[in-house]
């Protein structure tokens, strides 16, 4: 282990010295965090303002259905509801940008419902407020699949007693089918899931993102010693061959936990970015600077030059980085690319850092941290078993 | 696969008694190694390229600070000893190189063309170190292209070609196992055809032949035969003008053995 801690304190003294190290590791990152924060951070903090329009042309009580639920929906102050008498003006108020989008119930909707033919919702939207209109749109979608639904349990009804749908078998019913079309839940998610703020979103995926470039000095620089005819005169001496690439995996993990421990440091100081609990955080940066050292041991691995490392290993921290959502979440909820990103250690660790988040016990990062080092681990031992045919021959 | 880089296809090798292999450690810090391509860390200085290395070798301390001195004074690196070794020539870099190799005191050293691509007074330096350190008592393993290095610096000499041993030996051994014979030249003007025939007569002598202005002798030893033949010839009509006398080297030798020139 003495050589490998002289190998490594060496080749430190040089990154240190040549300062590149510094620059991808701490400086880079920082900078980056610095920027995102401050053009997107907004993002992640606006407030959707949703305010519709409803135009009932119908006036019968199914068509009131919709009315009274939307109402009981702005009672929560989750939007707000203005109620039109023409379609015309329903438009006006939208082109002016008075509301976001209108909800359009026509003439003779309840009576198309109760005779189980075609009934009709319009929407319409303002350009300007496209997610607003795409919400209202959904709601409108959401009522006429309620009343689809009521439509085929009638019908079911009334084939079964060998009656006609028609407004008096409605009312036969003893539950108006239509009244039981439409039902709602407002979910607070931030209670399910927790989410970090912007500043500690892109100081950590910053952090994570640079953490593979910055680890790349410690492994790669095995094929620079050997281009550079250094690893010759390192196999020559009396040390075993398994300190040199030790020792070049010591520095990796050294100078990944000082960039890390630094932005940590840093954006907590600088930006106000919160970690969350020290050890959950300690037991993250340890277990993904572990996970780096693996991946980059692989590229060191199987790379011919420095060059080609160097090349093979950004393309592999780019794109490992864009699917663990450093930049920005790739989908939404539990849908095909929400959990391919976990496919990642980056995801994993930004996974970790949000459940730290809110004041959550350090306990809260171990699944997280387990998942990262089953990437470290798996990684780490191909890696050692390619660096060792070639390198420890 | 002296140093231990490289398993050998067949045989062992053993330094000071210890069998060298890639993977054992033991009995490498009995060899230093200077390889041909520069093997030093261009941004640290001199002091911490001979400091690292030392180390690694299982020197420290203040025993290590005075050794990297001494190594220092050796090389002729002790002005530049704290500057950055990118800043240096490339004849101090080639020196440093040794310096590296010497600096834990081996039993052997292995030097791997040492004077490739560099400057006349740096490749003389180097050489003298080398002649220096053999009369210290190290033994030197010199491999070279060029053949008047070998002449100066070897006790023995081995010649390669191809990956095999052509033939081993001093180079008085190597020159008579090919016969390879001395050549006297002699400038003249006068009756040449007559004064070489005259010399060819002559008891130790092998061949002679003359071109235009120039008798050359061939014989065993030259400095056995020159004055009587100097005396024939001029008595056979010769007007000497001058003489030199060419002993075989090793490149004729080599040449001789492998019928080709020098390659890599």
């Amino acid at each position: 282990m003495g050589a490998a801690t002289r190998i490594a304190t060496k080749d430190l003294k040089l990154r240190i010295r040549d300062r590149s190290a510094i620059i991808i590791g701490i400086i880079a990152p920082l900078t980056l965090a610095f920027i995102f924060d401050l053009v997107f951070g907004g993002a992640f903090t606006q407030q959707l303002d949703l305010e519709f329009g409803l135009v009932d042309l119908d006036g019968t009580e199914i068509s009131q259905g919709l009315g009274d639920v939307l109402e009981e929906v702005e009672a929560e102050g989750v939007l707000v509801l203005e109620t039109f008498d023409t379609a015309e003006l329903a438009e006006e108020a939208v082109e002016e940008g008075v509301i976001d989008a209108s909800i359009l119930l026509g003439e003779g909707f309840g009576q198309s419902v109760m005779t189980n033919s075609d009934a009709g919702i319009a929407v319409i939207g303002s350009v300007d407020a496209p997610t607003s209109t795409q919400i209202a749109a959904s709601i409108a979608q959401q009522y006429a699949t309620g009343i689809e639904a009521a439509q085929l349990a009638v019908a079911t009804a009334a084939a079964a007693s060998n009656s006609q749908v028609t407004p008096e078998f409605f009312a036969s019913l003893t539950t108006d089918p239509s009244t039981a079309a439409f039902s709602y839940t407002i979910t607070d998610i931030t209670t399910a899931t927790r989410q970090l703020d912007a500043t500690t979103y892109f100081s950590a995926g910053m952090a994570v993102f640079f953490l593979f470039f910055t680890v790349q000095f410690g492994v790669l620089g095995l094929l620079e010693e050997e281009r550079e005819g250094t690893l010759a005169r390192l196999q020559a001496a009396p040390i075993s061959r398994a300190s040199i690439v030790l020792g070049k995996a010591l520095l990796a993990f050294l100078l990944g936990i000082i960039s890390m421990g630094v932005l940590v440091v840093a954006t907590q100081l600088l930006i106000g970015a919160t970690w969350g609990a020290p050890l959950g955080v300690a037991l993250l940066v340890v277990a993904g600077v572990l996970s780096a050292v693996g991946i980059m041991g692989l590229v060191a691995a199987v790379a011919k030059s420095p060059e080609g490392a160097g090349n093979l290993g950004a393309i592999i921290a780019v794109i490992l980085g864009m699917l663990g959502g450093v930049f920005f979440q790739l989908g939404s909820g539990d849908d095909f690319l929400s959990r391919l990103t976990f496919i990642t250690p980056h995801a994993w660790f930004m996974e970790g850092l949000a459940n730290l988040a809110d004041g959550a016990p350090w306990t809260a990062a171990l699944p997280a941290v387990g998942a990262i080092m089953i990437f470290a681990v798996v990684t780490g031992a191909i890696s050692w078993v390619l660096l060792r045919r070639r390198f420890i021959r | 696969m002296i140093a231990g880089l490289l398993e050998p296809d067949g045989g062992e090798v053993h330094v000071d008694g210890t069998r060298i292999t890639t993977r054992t450690t033991a009995g490498k810090g009995n060899i230093g190694l200077v390889p041909q391509e520069l093997a030093i860390y261009p941004d640290l200085t001199a002091t911490e390229n001979l400091r690292f290395f030392g180390k690694l070798y299982g020197e420290g301390g203040s025993e290590l600070e005075k050794r990297v001195d001494e190594v220092l004074g050796v090389i002729g690196l002790t002005d530049r000893r704290d500057d950055l070794v990118k800043e240096y020539s490339g004849g101090m870099k080639r020196r440093l190189n040794i310096g590296i190799g010497l600096l834990h005191r081996p039993r052997l050293l292995i030097l791997d063309e040492p004077t490739v691509g560099v400057d006349p007074q740096s490749r003389n330096a180097i050489l003298e170190s080398v002649e220096s350190l053999s009369a210290e008592g190290m033994a030197v393993l010199y491999t070279t292209h060029y053949m008047e290095e070998a002449e100066r610096l070897c006790d023995r000499v081995a010649i390669i070609d191809e990956g095999t041993i052509k033939a081993e030996g001093t180079r008085r051994e190597l020159v008579s196992m090919v016969g390879e014979k001395d050549r006297v030249c002699v400038t003249a003007g006068g009756d040449l055809a007559a004064a070489t025939e005259a010399a060819s007569f002559m008891e130790g002598v092998a061949e002679a032949f003359h071109t235009d202005g120039r008798i050359d002798v061939l014989t065993e030893d030259a400095s056995a035969i020159l004055p009587e033949l100097l005396a024939r010839l001029g008595s056979a009509g010769a007007a000497i003008q001058g003489v030199e006398m060419v002993e075989p080297n090793l490149e004729a030798v080599f040449l001789h053995l492998t019928g080709k020139a020098l390659r890599d």
